[in-house]
């Protein structure tokens, strides 16, 4: 261009060509933009850095940090049963599953038995409570990308689980109710029934978010061909829970690598595991994702049916002394929490206090892919993008 | 495959860097002080060769590991002369886990970053760096993750002394 510019216009940005011809550049430098950490798309605080080209965006960095809690500082200096309520606070919407989780894991160093009873109750609120963190995610999701109304719709079904859960232990969202050796107290009389007739109605409610959200063209524009995460990268990155199943790979730790009594559920094929066979538009992108969590909160309905129909009679703690201390060794357990898989490796030098307790927070590794899904979007669709991983910033901050 | 059939793998290609087997045992009856070990059995690796190993688990066809789930680090205690890296590995193709541990002095803690094999190991490793003070050789992104820029010291190792003030704002 410069050689056939005859003379420089007041603009710089202009420029008249020999012919009499007037060019103009409208490249501009590139924006950055603070994305949060006050932003209501980033479900809490979290901060992305996002380099933008015009509407495109050509960078993007999430800050993280905001809400760390030095939630494995701590657990180096409570007592084992002293740590159970910190686990609610990582994953706030799925606080049943946290409390599972490393329940788990220090019964893993300890090799107790754990009363039938109470796995079966502890499965139907890790279900229940999947079902809720599922209804939290597709309804804030809405919410991100424009549609009010489903996200009043899907609170109505997660108020009732709330209540179910405030009955049977006292708390809406901080339950540290799966304890060490099995459950703090046993349901109280009418729950299960009342669990029973939440099913029933939540079979036909489901219905309705999906014609009011998920087939939406609205929604389907707004969101098919968006965010596509190829199998090869959510490998590379480790990805697991609905992104792993959102692109395509069949994989879940409830049906693979059983725990608790997964393994008999699954052979009585009570339940199926939803993979994303990218239907709308591109296998991997951010309609999938939504849809295997919608299809997930099914599939946990009929565990929970499964467990109801199966509930025996009996103890649902285990016996354990007041000072709980637990055999030297390490362990690692992996549960499937409603993000994906969360770790809890616990290590013990046979005395009162862990070592270590490392939390490996399902949204923290999901969240990471970010960097790669980012650049190359609108800026518009970075907010579909980011809530269509579901993070929770409790839990990637730990 | 169970641990035995993957150590056995791992000794028949001869992985890099592959020390030797653990696996929990019960305390022995004779000796009183013997408390014996609990939990999961684990592979123990050199830390220079950690990320050779962790790529040799990959690709090999019959160990597959393809999912890098965790990699944190462990401080066991004030006197310990050395750090874990703790590793777990997953394959969804043949169901099977494997824990590594490499012993990592806490005179010289850095070791090759895994970043090249598994780009899921990225904020891992940021998070262990910041934690621990542990040096990944080659990491693209060095910078802390959960912690401010300025912090000072490692706050999950053992000897770590809480501050007294952070920029003005007491903490006692």
């Amino acid at each position: 261009m410069s050689n056939e510019t005859s003379k420089t216009m007041p603009s710089t940005r202009l420029r008249q060509t020999s012919a009499g011809e007037v060019t103009v550049d409208i490249r501009t430098p590139d924006l950055e933009i603070n994305f949060g950490p006050q932003h209501p798309a980033t479900h809490g605080v979290m901060r992305v850095l996002m380099r933008t080209d015009g509407e495109l965006v050509t960078g993007a960095q999430p800050h993280l940090g905001y809400l760390h809690r030095c939630a494995e500082k701590i657990g180096e200096n409570v007592e084992w049963l002293q740590y159970l309520p910190y686990t609610d606070r990582y994953d706030y919407l799925a606080s049943m599953n946290n409390n599972l989780g490393y329940s788990l894991a220090v019964e893993a160093l300890l090799g107790i038995e754990i009363p039938r009873r109470a796995t079966l109750i502890r499965i139907i609120c890790a279900e229940l409570n999947r079902i809720g963190s599922h209804l939290v995610a597709f309804g804030t999701y809405g919410l991100d990308i424009g549609a009010f109304t489903p996200f009043l719709y899907c609170f109505r079904e997660r108020e009732w689980m709330m209540a179910l859960f405030e009955k049977i232990c006292g708390a809406r969202l901080t339950y540290s109710y799966i304890r060490i050796g099995g459950v703090f107290n046993d349901a109280p009389p009418g729950w299960f029934e009342e669990v029973a007739r939440f099913c029933d109605v939540f079979d036909e409610k489901w219905k309705e978010y999906v014609d009011l959200l998920l087939v939406n063209q609205i929604y389907v524009k707004r969101t098919a061909k968006v965010g596509v995460i190829s199998r090869e990268m959510a490998l590379d990155f480790g990805l697991t829970g609905t992104m792993l199943r959102g692109s395509g790979i069949d994989w879940d730790l409830r049906r693979d690598m059983p725990y608790m009594c997964y393994g008999e559920i699954w052979r009585d094929g009570a339940f199926k595991i939803p993979v994303a066979r990218g239907e709308m538009g591109e296998l991997g992108d951010c309609w999938d994702r939504s849809w295997v969590r919608v299809m997930e909160m099914i599939e946990s309905i009929k565990i929970v049916r499964w467990c109801l129909d199966h509930m025996v009679d009996g103890p649902v703690i285990g016996e354990l002394p007041k000072t709980l201390k637990v055999p030297a060794g390490e362990a690692y357990v992996g549960i499937e929490n409603p993000r994906g898989e969360l770790g809890h490796y616990v290590v013990s030098d046979g005395g009162k206090v862990s070592i270590r307790t490392r939390v490996r927070g399902p949204s923290f590794c999901n969240l990471a892919v970010l960097e790669d899904t980012l650049p190359g979007a609108l800026v518009g669709d970075a907010v579909a993008i980011i809530g269509s991983t579901d993070i929770v910033v409790g839990e990637t901050d730990r | 495959m169970d641990f035995q059939g993957i150590f056995d793998r791992l000794t028949a290609i001869r992985a890099p860097g592959l020390v030797r087997a653990d696996e929990p045992r019960k305390p022995d009856p004779k000796d009183k002080k013997d408390k014996g070990r609990a939990g999961d059995p684990f592979v123990l690796v050199e830390p220079g060769q950690l990320a050779s190993f962790v790529r040799a688990c990959r690709d090999d066809d019959r160990l597959h590991f393809e999912l890098l789930v965790d990699l944190t680090a462990t401080d066991p205690s004030k006197d310990a002369a050395d750090l874990w890296i703790n590793v777990q590995l997953l394959s969804l193709k043949f169901r099977h886990r494997l824990a590594i541990k490499a012993l990592l002095p806490k005179s010289a803690a850095s070791l090759p970053s895994l970043v090249p094999v598994y780009r899921a190991s990225q904020w891992h490793e940021r998070e262990c760096a910041e934690m621990f003070g542990i040096t990944f050789v080659g990491h693209p992104d060095p910078r802390n993750i959960l912690l401010p820029d300025d912090w000072v010291g490692y706050p999950l190792r053992k000897d770590y002394e809480f501050p007294k003030e952070y920029h003005g704002i007491s903490c006692e």
